[in-house]
């Protein structure tokens, strides 16, 4: 469904390109993971990958189009995109905030129609936040938040989701919440997701593949096996690390640094 | 249930602007039709356009602070009556249409403030962009009225705070033609506004045409604002607590809250305004004042709630 | 450093204006208001004239007096380029501050009042006294009196004096204007107003009818907002009932008041 190859991006004002020659796959019922340190170009391939900025060279497509050439309004119907950051100005309860994402679906002066009320319900039941539905947003913890947020993307009833570190500031239950939540409408819904991430445990335990980058440069992509060496992580990562298996997945381990540091 | 009451409010209060008055005078009379129901129609109007333009501009610059006089708009109103007036332009509507002229002016020079590039309008340049075309159109403004005819034109200060004395059925007729464009261009944009509440981003992935509603939204509140301006000076707190008032009951979503705002500005402008001709009769306070102090402990009451909440 | 600030103090304190005696009659006087002017020159004190302000027009032989600004506020400078012995201000608060400056540079001033025609005679007087042309001061003044005193002639016309259109500002009771129109035998409609002048509903003008609106205006023509369509709902408005009331001669109390008494008389008899 997403399909970037080989593209080169410099941001106007950049002085070096933010990616090189990358490329990435989404399939329905996929879940590929994209990680690497700050500044890798994660964020970036993300929005070349859904149009939001023209790659100088390589192509971004999705489906059998090219991904600017969507008009707004039908991205969103395909696309549910939960970014990094948001910041609500404005009071609102659970219910209202999911309902915003059925707005690609509305008419500019038609009202809202029963299938879209159907629709949220179906995106809280399944984010688990049915319970939360006549909350107001501020009383809710981050972890509860979040799910709201993907709750309003899957009201946009997408055949893909896209997260762009979805985790951050999450406590480990909730973290582990929300891989599980995205795992299950990957299997249960069969929709293809992109998540960026910096937790490459999870991504290694939930994710069907891996793209790991590296100052905009690809470095390693396909199984979490293949991706994520001790050698590799080391490279990208610049510190020492041992590697674990967990459930059948690999699982990396910081080192201290020398053991006669303080 | 509470759109009736909306409604029936905003009657009450045309109806009063109607009914009372410094003078005691038949309802069938001259002054009732010819002075004061064209005054209580351009209250509501003046004040529903706004509280219209008020809460869609706190949506854009995504500040709930933001008044429509905070664009630069009644400093370039100002300076433009003032020259009028400075110059002995003749005519009746040589004021009106100076003080708009003057107001687009602003809107121009902090619409090209704005835009950073790529037509992309930045909501943080408008807002410090009104703030100082404002600051300069009004210092503008005073050096003249020190170097000119003093007397004249400090009389043109009291136009400034805010008045509906100049209301005629003419009047009504060329802003009542007016508004509905703009307003119906705000309510077009009320989705997009909803979506914009969550930030840009977010937005745009939502659907949203992000720069092309900052502009429509921009220009359409300017617009009406600037019109606001022209035919009654500045009268200030409607553009800004009105929309919070209205967001109490109809909450954030501009399908609603856009109608709300309208009805609920012409209501408080036509009450503020009654109270302006009545309470100090046979004079009249500018109804600028009136509007402050009805809404300065509105509006501390309502940081109360927010605060206490 | 304290005792001189004391004795700044001091000297401010003995410094008030208008608190000389007439120990000398002035030579070289400067005149802020257009009222001084023309009592000086009726009192024969012209000549010793050395500053008016732009808006002294009255009579011809003040505008051979050279000019030192609007007098709004005063010019310091301009004045004390002249070199006066005596400069007379209306008595207001920014005229205050200025005669304050004006004594520190060792010039004296008078701030005298000029609000209604009960003004006129002390003042009057009192710049006979700083001249030494007391007698003719005194005959003046005597006249300006009679002429304030008179009993008041049975009003034969309803007025109402306009300044501003947007919003409505007319005279009030507190205004010589008001004073003026009572003289001349019209009664202000808005005499219930105790301020010289106030903001207005424009229905309220209407409601109260004045047979005349009397507008200050040079130039002969109906004002601008008697084509105003809201305007038209006052009758006098409507019917071009206008009196127009030239600026030098309505528009100050001074020697000429009595003129202009009789001028309006004459306007509300037509």
């Amino acid at each position: 469904m997403i399909d970037v190859r080989g593209v080169h991006y410099r941001y106007p004002r950049g002085d070096r390109k933010a990616l090189e020659d990358v490329s990435l796959i989404v399939e329905p019922g996929q879940f590929v993971a994209v990680l690497g340190p700050n500044s890798s170009g994660k964020t970036t391939l993300l929005r070349v990958a859904l149009g939001a900025l023209r790659p100088q060279t390589g192509s971004a497509t999705i489906g059998d189009r090219a991904a600017h050439d969507y008009p707004r309004q039908e991205l969103a119907r395909l696309v549910g995109v939960v970014p990094q950051r948001e910041d609500n100005l404005f009071p609102q309860r659970v219910r209202e905030t999911v309902l915003l994402g059925r707005y690609p679906h509305l008419s500019m002066w038609g009202g809202e129609r029963p299938e879209d009320h159907t629709a949220v319900q179906r995106a809280l039941v399944a984010c688990d936040v049915e319970s939360l539905a006549e909350r107001w947003l501020w009383t809710l913890s981050g972890g509860e938040y979040q799910r709201v947020r993907i709750a309003r993307a899957l009201a946009q009833e997408p055949r893909l989701l896209v997260l762009d570190e979805p985790g951050v500031s999450l406590d480990l239950r909730h973290e582990m919440a929300l891989f599980e939540l995205v795992r299950g409408l990957v299997d249960t819904q069969g929709l293809g997701v992109l998540m960026i991430t910096h937790d490459l445990n999870l991504a290694a335990r939930f994710a069907d593949s891996l793209l790991l980058l590296s100052d905009g440069h690809p470095v390693a992509s396909g199984a979490a096996t293949d991706v994520l060496t001790r050698e590799t992580i080391e490279r990208v990562f610049a510190w020492p690390v041992a590697l674990q298996t967990v459930e059948g997945r690999p699982h990396m381990v910081p080192l201290r640094q020398s053991k006669d540091a303080r | 249930m509470k759109w009736t009451l909306l409604i029936a409010a905003t009657l009450v209060a045309l109806a009063a602007s109607v009914l009372l008055g410094p003078a005691a005078v038949p309802l069938n009379s001259d002054i009732v039709w010819n002075l004061r129901a064209p005054r209580a129609v351009l209250a509501f109007l003046v004040g529903g356009a706004l509280g219209a333009s008020g809460a869609s501009l706190q949506a854009l610059v995504r500040n709930p602070l933001a008044d429509p006089f905070l664009l630069g708009l009644s400093g370039g109103a100002g300076l433009g009556a003032v020259l009028a007036i400075a110059l002995h332009l003749s005519g009746p509507w040589a004021l009106p249409l100076a003080a708009f002229a003057g107001a687009i002016a602003a809107l121009v020079l902090v619409y090209r403030m704005g835009m950073i590039g790529g037509g992309a309008l930045d909501p943080r340049v408008l807002l410090l962009g009104g703030v100082a075309v404002g600051a300069f159109a009004a210092a503008v403004t005073t050096a003249i009225v020190s170097l000119a005819d003093a007397a004249e034109l400090r009389n043109a200060f009291l136009w400034l705070w805010g008045g509906l004395s100049s209301a005629s059925w003419d009047a009504v007729v060329i802003v009542g033609v007016y508004t509905p464009i703009p307003l119906l261009v705000l309510m077009g944009a009320s989705r997009p506004l909803d979506l914009l509440a969550l930030g840009e981003e977010p937005a745009r992935y939502l659907g949203a045409d992000v720069e092309r509603v900052k502009r429509r939204v921009y220009l359409a509140a300017s617009l009406l604002t600037a019109a606001a301006v022209a035919v009654s000076g500045v009268i200030g707190f409607v553009g800004l607590v009105v929309p919070h008032i209205s967001r109490l009951t109809w909450g954030h979503r501009h399908r609603a809250l856009l109608p709300a705002a309208f009805l609920g500005g012409g209501a408080l402008l036509a009450l503020a305004d009654t109270l302006a001709r009545t309470v100090v009769a046979p004079r009249e306070l500018p109804v600028g004042v009136v509007t402050a102090l009805i809404g300065v402990p509105v509006f501390a009451l309502l940081l109360r709630r927010w605060t206490v909440a | 450093m304290i005792r001189r600030l004391f004795l700044a103090v001091l000297m401010l304190a003995a410094c008030r204006p208008s608190d000389h005696p007439a120990v000398q009659a002035s030579n070289r006087i400067v005149s802020l208001l257009p009222s001084f002017t023309e009592i000086l020159f009726a009192i024969g004190a012209g000549d010793r004239l050395v500053g008016r302000t732009t808006w002294c027009d009255y009579p011809d032989a003040a505008r051979d007096v050279p000019s030192v600004g609007d007098g709004m506020p005063p010019n310091i400078e301009a004045v004390a380029a002249t070199k006066p012995d005596l400069v007379v201000l209306y008595n207001s608060g920014p005229n205050v501050t200025a005669a304050l400056q004006l004594e520190r540079l060792g010039i004296r001033t008078v701030l005298l009042d000029m609000n209604r025609f009960e003004d006129l005679g002390p003042a009057t007087r009192r710049l006979g006294q700083l001249t030494g042309l007391e007698q003719r001061a005194e005959s003046l003044a005597t006249t300006m009196d009679s002429l304030t005193y008179r009993p008041l002639p049975p009003p034969i016309a309803s007025i109402a004096f306009v300044v501003w259109d947007n919003p409505p500002i007319i005279i009030g009771a507190g205004s010589y204007l008001s004073q003026l129109a009572n003289l001349a035998g019209a009664r202000n409609v808005f005499d219930d107003v105790a301020a010289p002048s106030a903001q207005v509903s424009l229905e309220t003008i209407a409601a109260r009818n004045p047979r005349w609106i009397a507008v200050l205006s040079d130039s002969g023509t109906a004002p601008a907002f008697a084509k105003r369509r809201e305007w038209r709902a006052v009758p006098a408005v409507r019917d071009g009932r206008f009196l127009l009331l030239p600026g030098s001669l309505f528009g100050r109390p001074g020697p000429r008041s009595a003129e202009a008494v009789r001028r309006l008389q004459a306007m509300l008899g037509r």
